[in-house]
């Protein structure tokens, strides 16, 4: 083992410590405002609370208040998760079905798949809330089959990929002992897919969890996620109570933070694996 | 002989793909049809449309209503801010996998960011720059240069965290061996880094690029809570154009969706433009 | 521990999505479905439609679209099955804009409890949407503050008293001299913040706006008023550009705030920092009393609390009260049923003509409304709307109507808003504000 250099040693940590404090600032600032009283925080954003100025949790009462934090936090838990749940479950069966059985039809389906990657939302969103709205699919449960519409390009892309990977003989051998294709695909195949499931399931989780555009206009007016919430917290009472939206910023923050801390493992190695299949 | 024999998997399509293939036909497929036909209708709601012809691809390339500006400042914004997230990720990701104690730490700091939504970053950082421009009498609206820049420290605060955990498992994937092997035959640093590192981690750059590139077009919820556009949509990007244009301006629908399709046309194409050039040089290598 | 927890969570979100199914079939929609346009009195309707639905048994809805996005909800929500029963258009031009979805409401007993038939708007067939609230606006004092200026031995002599603030060049010399003595009256700027953020602009783009235009539509004697003079000016020739402007440069040079950050102001702060004494004045209407009265260390006293006229030196204007009208129309939305349709005016006539309705009006909403159903004493009793109403009782003087509602568009006054946020914060001058302003209105008619 050669010596660490004492750029290894002490120079770099350094470095790295200061930026970290960089990255980390921000939501400091956010968290040190939400104590403060309301018209003390545009004008001295930089200062810690003192005597004059703390507020106690008065603004964690406003922003829950103002936003019906707990009902937003609830359908953005609930639309996340179901949504993630049938994502993951219908684009890996259809990506094994398009891998393996290779005809016209379905290499032209995986191409419409992976080119509604590329276009940008704003090119579907208002035809996509008519359609929405004309088939009764604009409430909670509706928003979940939208999702799984938007988020099977990337989930299908992803999911061919390792698909390829996962050698042909296990489920012929499963064919043989009787297995029918359901059977094969929930017993042998989709086991083997874990690695990408979760994968697919953290890029959609994060996607869904913090989108906007699409539960506002879609279902905004009656269930407002926590995104939607807070946007609307902004212009929705006539007036920005600084103090609330900041303790609503930092409601907000926490269970993605937590969500993070419990999976951190997971997460990372999701992401990177999915950028590399790509 | 083999294309012959029937795939006995062929029969079960609509249990594996329908489900799937539904929601997209609904979800994506039928708007993004509609959405085309329409951006050659004038309407207000879809049942009322009628041909228009060119007129509204007309309006847009003529009229001064910021379409031109919004595109020229996207494509600012795209250029600089995938140049510096990109740069700053890789830096990183370097430093990184070096044996710093405290590694997994930093990573776990710098990839925070990316998982925080688009509209709770706009507003934190909204007042962070507001508190700074107040000491020189000015506010991020004053013009649209505040805008844009501090849309660029944005979007490299979120990004950055991302692409190093990419950039990480790219480097991570170079054999030892090419490296010593590099080391016994006195490779410098540099040459190291430009001969050995960086062709090795061309799949890496091929997909963060992807990334950036994508992402940074279609940024919407960061522009509408940071600035909403102001001063006078100067500092409004595509995505936010063409909402406003959809839905604060009525009889601009028709524009609007013109606009959308423009901009899915533009996005495309660079999109597919770039894993073609970056694709050819990993083969390159 | 961890796998245990998150299948309890996935349970829990089973359950919920079962009742949620469960529900659903039992079609809870409401019956009425009010588009609200007023933030400030979201929370005083949600509170009536409990009351409405515990009275009656009808759902009613409330929807309150976020500040300046009324045209964009309503757009949105319209397309909808589920689509708003009650919703608002603001004036002829927006009467215009959605005259396919206004059903004719002519035989409705909220036509016949309409005191001046002349304010709804109509055409030889029908009525088509019937206002409900009667509004002023104006620049709101605080007496104690101007009070205390005149007794000031330091002053300036030229005008004695707030009753000879009756012109454009008395309300300049009083303020730049209030200005000059900020310190001995304790206050940090004579007028609160000219909020200039997207969204809260509106008390210049449309409400100041509305003086210079006025002024010029008068003299247009072809049609029988201002308004419908505006709406058919096809070319303005902001003949008063300059008095908008001097009026304009009064607010922003003696505010509480530097000119480059009114861009990060809303209303909600100008209305603090009149509330909390930190400035004489602040232009706005009576609906600003409850944003007052709200505010935490409210220092300014009830009756202490004064409307003036927003003079801009036009000739006449000694005798010009405040600006009164309304752009508040209830409209019915004709594409839904003809049950949600009969719904719908029977919300409106509870809330309108019995006696816990009235109460809300009058307590909880703070509206002055154009309906006979109420007796003199059931207006609202607020500071501001005694004011307001004793400047429209007052012969001597002539209230501005509001011409604005001839604006030929939303956007003509977010373009507007932009320009004048430009101007104050030196980016633009006031003659590219003004042509850009005429420009608009031609191609925006």
């Amino acid at each position: 083992m050669p010596k660490k250099s004492i750029t290894i040693k002490f120079i770099l940590p350094a470095l790295l410590s200061f930026l970290a404090a960089v990255f980390i600032f921000p939501v400091i600032i956010i968290l040190m405002n939400s104590f403060k009283t309301k018209f003390s925080i545009a004008n001295t954003p930089f200062v810690p609370p003192n005597s004059a100025t703390f507020a106690g949790v008065e603004n964690y009462i406003n922003g829950l208040a103002d936003t019906n934090f707990l009902s937003a936090f609830f359908w953005s838990l609930f639309i996340t998760v179901f949504s993630v749940l049938l994502i993951v479950i219908c684009s890996a069966m259809a990506a094994w079905f398009l891998t393996r059985v290779k005809t016209k039809f379905t290499s032209f389906l995986y191409i419409l798949f992976v080119f509604s990657m590329i276009i940008p939302f704003q090119m579907v969103m208002f035809t996509m809330s008519k359609t929405a709205n004309t088939l009764g699919l604009d409430n909670p449960i509706g928003i979940i089959f939208l999702y799984l519409g938007f988020g099977s390009g990337l989930s299908v892309f992803l999911f061919s990929g390792f698909v390829k990977s996962v050698p042909l003989s296990l489920e012929e051998a499963a064919t043989i002992d009787g297995c029918r294709p359901l059977q094969t695909f929930f017993l042998v195949v989709f086991p083997l897919l874990k690695p990408t499931a979760v994968t697919v399931a953290i890029l959609n989780a994060m996607w869904i969890w913090n989108d906007y555009l699409l539960p506002y206009l879609v279902i905004g007016s009656d269930y407002k996620t926590i995104p939607v919430a807070i946007q609307y917290l902004k212009g929705g009472y006539g007036s920005v109570d600084m103090g609330a939206m900041m303790a609503v910023l930092i409601l907000a923050i926490i269970p993605v933070v937590v969500f993070y801390l419990l999976g951190q493992k997971h997460i990372i190695k999701g992401v990177a694996a999915g950028a590399v299949k790509g | 002989m083999e294309n012959r024999k029937v795939n006995p998997l062929k029969k079960y399509f609509p249990v594996f793909v329908g489900p799937t293939l539904i929601a997209f036909i609904i979800a994506f497929f039928i708007p993004f049809i509609m959405g085309v036909y329409l951006s050659f209708a004038q309407f207000k709601t879809v049942s009322d449309a009628v041909f228009v012809g060119l007129k509204n691809y007309i309006t847009v390339f003529s009229n001064s209503d910021g379409f031109l500006n919004s595109l020229w400042f996207t494509v600012k914004f795209v250029v600089i801010s995938v140049i510096s997230v990109n740069i700053f990720a890789f830096l990183l990701a370097l430093l990184l996998t070096q044996d710093i104690c405290g590694r997994n730490f930093f990573r776990t700091v710098f990839f925070i960011p990316n998982l925080i939504g688009g509209i709770v970053l706009g507003y934190i950082w909204q007042l962070i720059f507001n508190g700074i421009l107040m000491n020189y009498g000015y506010t991020l609206t004053s013009n649209e240069n505040f805008g844009f820049w501090g849309l660029v420290i944005l979007i490299n605060w979120q990004m950055i965290g991302y692409m190093m955990v990419i950039y990480i498992a790219g480097l991570q994937n170079i054999p030892n061996s090419i490296l010593e092997a590099a080391k016994v035959d006195g490779a410098g640093k540099t040459r190291t880094l430009f001969n050995i590192i960086i062709p090795n981690v061309m799949p890496s750059i091929t997909i963060c690029l992807f990334l950036t590139i994508t992402n940074s077009f279609k940024l919407f919820d960061q522009n509408l809570a940071l600035t909403a556009g102001a001063p006078a949509n100067k500092s409004a990007m595509l995505a936010l154009d063409i909402y406003k244009t959809f839905y604060s301006k009525s009889g601009w629908e028709g524009v609007g969706q013109a606009k959308a399709v423009i901009f899915s046309v533009l996005v495309g194409v660079i999109a597919l433009l770039q894993l073609y050039l970056t694709r050819r040089k990993e083969q390159e290598y | 521990m961890k796998k245990s927890l998150s299948i309890l969570i996935i349970f829990a979100l089973c359950v919920s999505l079962c009742t949620m199914l469960a529900g659903c079939g039992k079609g809870s929609m409401a019956q009425v479905y009010y588009l609200n346009f007023k933030p400030e009195s979201a929370k005083a309707y949600e509170k009536i439609a409990a009351e409405y639905e515990a009275q009656t048994g009808v759902k009613v809805k409330v929807v309150t679209a976020a500040a300046n996005t009324y045209e964009q909800t309503l757009k949105s929500e319209i397309a909808k099955k589920d689509a708003p029963t009650i919703f608002q258009v603001n004036g002829p031009i927006g009467y215009n804009e959605w005259k396919d979805y206004c059903a004719n409401i002519k035989d409705s007993q909220l036509y016949s409890i309409l005191s001046d038939k002349s304010l709804a708007i109509s055409d030889q067939n029908g009525v088509y949407a019937i206002p409900y609230v009667v509004e002023g606006y104006g620049i709101i004092y605080n007496n104690e503050i101007l009070d205390k200026y005149f007794a000031l031995s330091s002053r300036q002599k030229k005008v004695n008293s707030v009753a000879e603030i009756n012109n454009f060049n008395a309300l300049k010399t009083v303020v730049e001299d209030m200005t000059t003595h900020k310190s001995e009256l304790n206050i940090k700027g004579v007028f609160a913040s000219t909020s200039l953020s997207s969204g809260e602009d509106w008390r210049w783009q449309t409400h100041l706006m509305n003086m210079p235009l006025y002024y010029e539509f008068r003299e247009n004697t072809a049609y029988q008023n201002p308004t419908i003079a505006g709406l058919n000016t096809t070319d303005i020739t902001f003949k008063y550009a300059n008095n908008f402007k001097n009026i304009y440069d009064l607010y922003i040079n003696n505010s509480i705030t530097e000119k480059g950050l009114l861009g990060s102001k809303s209303v909600a702060d100008s209305m603090a920092e009149f509330a909390t004494g930190q400035v004489a004045m602040v232009q706005n209407g009576n609906w600003a009393w409850s944003q007052i009265a709200g505010v935490e260390g409210n220092v300014v006293k009830e009756n202490q609390i004064k409307f003036m006229p927003i003079y801009i030196g036009a000739d006449g204007e000694e005798n010009q009260g405040l600006c009164v009208g309304t752009e508040n129309y209830l409209a019915i939305n004709s594409q839904a049923s003809p049950e949600k349709q009969e719904a719908s005016l029977n919300f409106l006539n509870w809330l309108f003509t019995s006696e816990t309705g009235k109460n809300f009006v009058t307590n909880e909403l703070g509206f002055i409304t154009p309906f006979n159903s109420f007796e003199q004493s059931e207006q609202p009793t607020d500071p501001l709307a005694r004011e307001l109403t004793s400047y429209m009782n007052n012969e001597k003087l002539t209230s501005v109507p509001w011409i604005f509602t001839s604006f030929p568009s939303e956007n003509f006054k977010t373009e507007l808003g932009n320009g004048l946020l430009e101007y104050a914060q030196g980016s633009k001058d006031f003659n590219s504000v003004s042509e850009g302003a005429k420009q608009l209105w031609k191609t925006e008619r």
